[in-house]
């Protein structure tokens, strides 16, 4: 006997139940974005409020991934907010990383579920803009008197498009060249990063002794396409023009070739299976090229003396990108939550609040009168290493568009380099197919936007 | 008033068998017109369907078909998540992903893991199943053991797994330094993070076969078996002539069930490779993810969704009409 329930259901009673739950259904799809076949200046405006008049709120949440390992110091930071202003501040950990958070803050915008703060990292934040989805902070910064000149002008220009500023620097960072000073002395080397890379491949068989590789290079997104900015600048190449790829450059392929001929030809650099930092403080390579925000993680894990220097130059000079994230406002909440907000990033980007945070994680300090302060002269004075991503910030310049600004063109990027330094790839076939990616993409994801 | 026939009906109560039960002399008395009759009578059915039926309707118009209708209206829409407008442009998205370089790459992928580890979990969940069928000692922790991966959270079994195949420091590349061979390149080799993650998603969901297996066998009759040994049908053919047919509606449930799970794979991939190294693990789930969470574009993924939807279902239709025809009860 079947157990099947049996529901007879004449004609006028199965229209009846259609009609019910597909007019349910089809209301249901009736939410989501408004369809509009012009969907240019997104961008939110700075609305005339008059902040003068606001009344800040009692409560603000900030999403964060905690950069560097800095739950502990942004928690710090947080206490000493509240017991300044009387504002509470809910510290939130949306991801292990830049993307995981925008990935949430993306699809939570709209919901009146998401943050007042949210960390905007360098691939990000001109998307929340276009998408609408933050705050231009000049006039708000101008009503609390944030002193924005103090504020390193490369890091604090990154965030200006269309005569505003879309964030404010916090954990901002660069790459470092790290080398492990035992294997340096074991090969008779001076103290010191190779001034180019011209100089490394001169060092690398001296490198090469053991189980030791001299250079231990990190993959995936986010990462891959930022390192090689080093390698890709200083061979006179980009990866864009503002908006137009030009990755058929000889000078792009060029980067592309040296990089890879050093891992197949002269086998002196290898690509790490899951983390060139680890590897680098396990041991197994000789030197490596990390984030700023690594800094404390390595000096803290590795056990030998680990030294730091800019990343070598190339034939057309040094070059270094800026990278790492600063923390913008929500559109998408009241006058009262953002000048709360505005309030927080003011304190938070202060110059104690800077020195503070900059000293335990590595970061940069995004202030200039926090990087001549008591408190990282210190830190200078204990831990050399640490004055070296200053220093070579008068190396930085802006990232190119191509990459930071077009959705998926870091993916894109990513996917043809590690073409070019895992599968010995054609260059020129990756960059081209790379290119083609972020021009549509571009063409359909931004330039509508604009 | 004469007794009606046994096999006069009323309305207003059901059966399993049919609408109407004999009436009483009292219910034959008061018998409406056929007209009315037929509005009257669902009613009370339609509240007790509603009541118990209601609450599961309206949250699978809410989290199920809500958000696939949503997904069809997206997929025709060039839609920057997180921004309040999105443009239409029809059957665009569609037309480039038909036409995108890597989707063979993609489907091909997700070929692979899907034949891999539903044929490869069939078999082994199946072998297991005939072990841990046999009354040995230790059969009931070992049992245990096997399933126990499977109500393991994914994102923990890929991290695990993370260090078990380091190729530096982990388990298998120390194993097989032990006889002299070097570890492949796991993470930087496409095809080889490939095999990983299906070595990884079969270990963690092979119990859950050999479960339901394991539960099937047990209820093959032992008479059967008896018989044909008495006949002198070895093991293996009694297995294959008796054992295995029995199996037949196990073996396609499993065939649906697993057939579902796998292309809908997610975690294990996000905490081992991230669909890399170069999208040599990035099957169709997770390039839904890719385009919709990390390139931002919702329209396209959508598509993609759409795309694997229907997939999915023509999938299932074949495998229910073939389950329909080939398996005996």
């Amino acid at each position: 006997m079947s157990l099947r329930p049996k529901i007879d259901l004449d004609r006028r009673q199965l229209l009846q139940f259609t009609a019910l739950f597909g007019g349910a259904a089809a209301l249901a799809a009736c939410s989501g974005p408004s369809v509009s076949s012009d969907v240019s200046g997104g961008a939110a405006t700075e609305a005339a409020t008059d902040w003068a008049s606001v009344t800040p709120a009692k409560e603000i949440t900030w999403w964060s991934n905690h950069p560097g390992a800095s739950k502990p110091v942004e928690e710090e930071l947080i206490r000493r907010f509240t017991a300044e202003s009387g504002i509470t501040v809910n510290l939130v950990t949306a991801g292990a990383n830049y993307d995981e958070v925008a990935q949430k803050f993306q699809a939570a915008t709209g919901t009146g579920n998401g943050p007042d703060v949210v960390v905007a990292s360098d691939v990000w934040w001109f998307r929340y803009m276009i998408n609408g989805q933050t705050l231009p902070m000049d006039e708000l910064a101008e009503h609390l008197e944030f002193d924005t000149a103090d504020y390193n002008e490369t890091l604090y220009s990154d965030y200006q498009f269309k005569d505003a500023h879309w964030a404010v620097p916090y954990a901002r960072s660069t790459p470092l060249f790290y080398y492990n000073k035992d294997v340096w002395a074991a090969a008779g080397l001076p103290d010191r990063s190779p001034e180019t890379w011209d100089e490394f491949m001169e060092w690398a068989p001296k490198l090469a002794g053991g189980s030791v590789t001299p250079l231990g290079l990190g993959k995936g997104t986010s990462w891959a396409a930022w390192w090689f900015c080093n390698f890709l600048w200083g061979r006179g190449g980009a990866y864009s023009d503002e908006w137009t790829m030009t990755l058929d450059t000889p000078e792009a392929i060029d980067a592309a070739k040296f990089v890879q001929s050093m891992i197949f030809d002269d086998k002196v650099a290898a690509v790490a299976a899951t983390d060139n930092v680890a590897d680098f403080g396990a041991g197994l390579t000789g030197c490596t090229i990390g984030s700023t925000g690594s800094l404390t993680g390595i000096l803290e894990a590795a056990k030998f003396e680990v030294g730091t220097g800019f990343l070598p130059a190339g034939p057309e000079g040094p070059a270094c990108p800026t990278g790492g994230t600063g923390v913008a406002i929500s559109s998408d909440r009241t006058p009262e939550q953002q000048l709360a907000a505005g309030m927080f990033l003011k304190f938070l980007t202060s110059t104690d609040s800077t020195a503070y945070f900059s000293s335990n994680t590595g970061y940069m300090p995004v202030r200039t009168s926090a990087r001549d302060s008591d408190i990282m002269a210190e830190v200078y004075a204990k831990s050399p290493q640490f004055r070296t991503a200053v220093d070579q910030l008068e190396t930085t310049r802006v990232q190119d568009w191509g990459r930071v600004f077009v959705p998926g063109g870091d993916k894109e990027l990513t996917t043809a380099l590690e073409s070019i330094i895992l599968q010995q790839g054609d260059p020129e076939q990756a960059f081209a197919t790379a290119s083609t990616a972020i021009q549509r993409s571009f063409e359909q994801n931004v330039e509508p936007y604009l | 008033m004469e007794q009606v026939a046994d096999t006069t009906l009323v309305p207003g109560v059901r059966t399993g068998r049919s609408d109407r039960v004999p009436a009483s002399p009292d219910a034959t008395r008061s018998l409406p017109e056929p007209a009315r009759r037929k509005h009257r009578t669902p009613w009370k059915a339609w509240l007790l369907f509603l009541l118990f039926a209601g609450p599961n309707v309206a949250l699978l118009v809410l989290f199920t078909y809500k958000p696939l209708l949503q997904s069809l209206q997206y997929s025709t829409l060039q839609w920057n998540i997180g921004s309040p407008v999105a443009m239409p442009v029809g059957l665009q998205n569609y037309v480039d992903w038909f036409t995108d370089p890597t989707t063979p790459g993609i489907v091909g992928v997700t070929l692979v893991f899907t034949l891999a580890t539903v044929g490869g979990g069939m078999v082994i969940g199946l072998v297991l199943a005939l072990v841990l069928n046999r009354k040995l000692r230790g059969t009931g922790a070992a049992r245990t053991i096997v399933v126990a991966p499977y109500v393991l959270s994914g994102v923990a079994v890929g991290l695990l797994w993370l260090f078990v195949f380091d190729p530096n420091f982990g388990v298998t590349a120390a194993l097989l330094r032990l006889v002299g061979l070097a570890s492949p390149d796991w993470y930087n080799d496409p095809q080889w993070a490939l095999v990983m993650v299906i070595i990884v998603y079969l270990w963690k969901n092979v119990g859950y076969v050999a479960l339901i297996y394991l539960a099937a066998l047990q209820s093959v009759p032992r008479d059967l078996v008896e018989a044909a040994s008495i006949d002198g049908a070895s093991s293996v053919r009694s297995f294959r002539s008796i054992v295995l047919p029995l199996l037949g509606p196990t073996t396609f449930f499993l065939a649906i069930t697993t057939l579902l799970t796998s292309l809908q794979s997610f975690d294990i991939i996000q905490a081992m490779t991230k669909g890399g190294p170069l999208g040599g693990t990035t099957t169709m789930m997770y390039q839904i993810y890719q385009e919709g969470f990390q390139s931002g574009r919702a329209g396209y993924s959508s598509a993609v969704a759409t795309i694997l939807f229907v997939v999915l279902l023509l999938v299932t239709f074949a495998q229910l009409k073939y389950v329909d025809r080939k398996v005996h009860y």
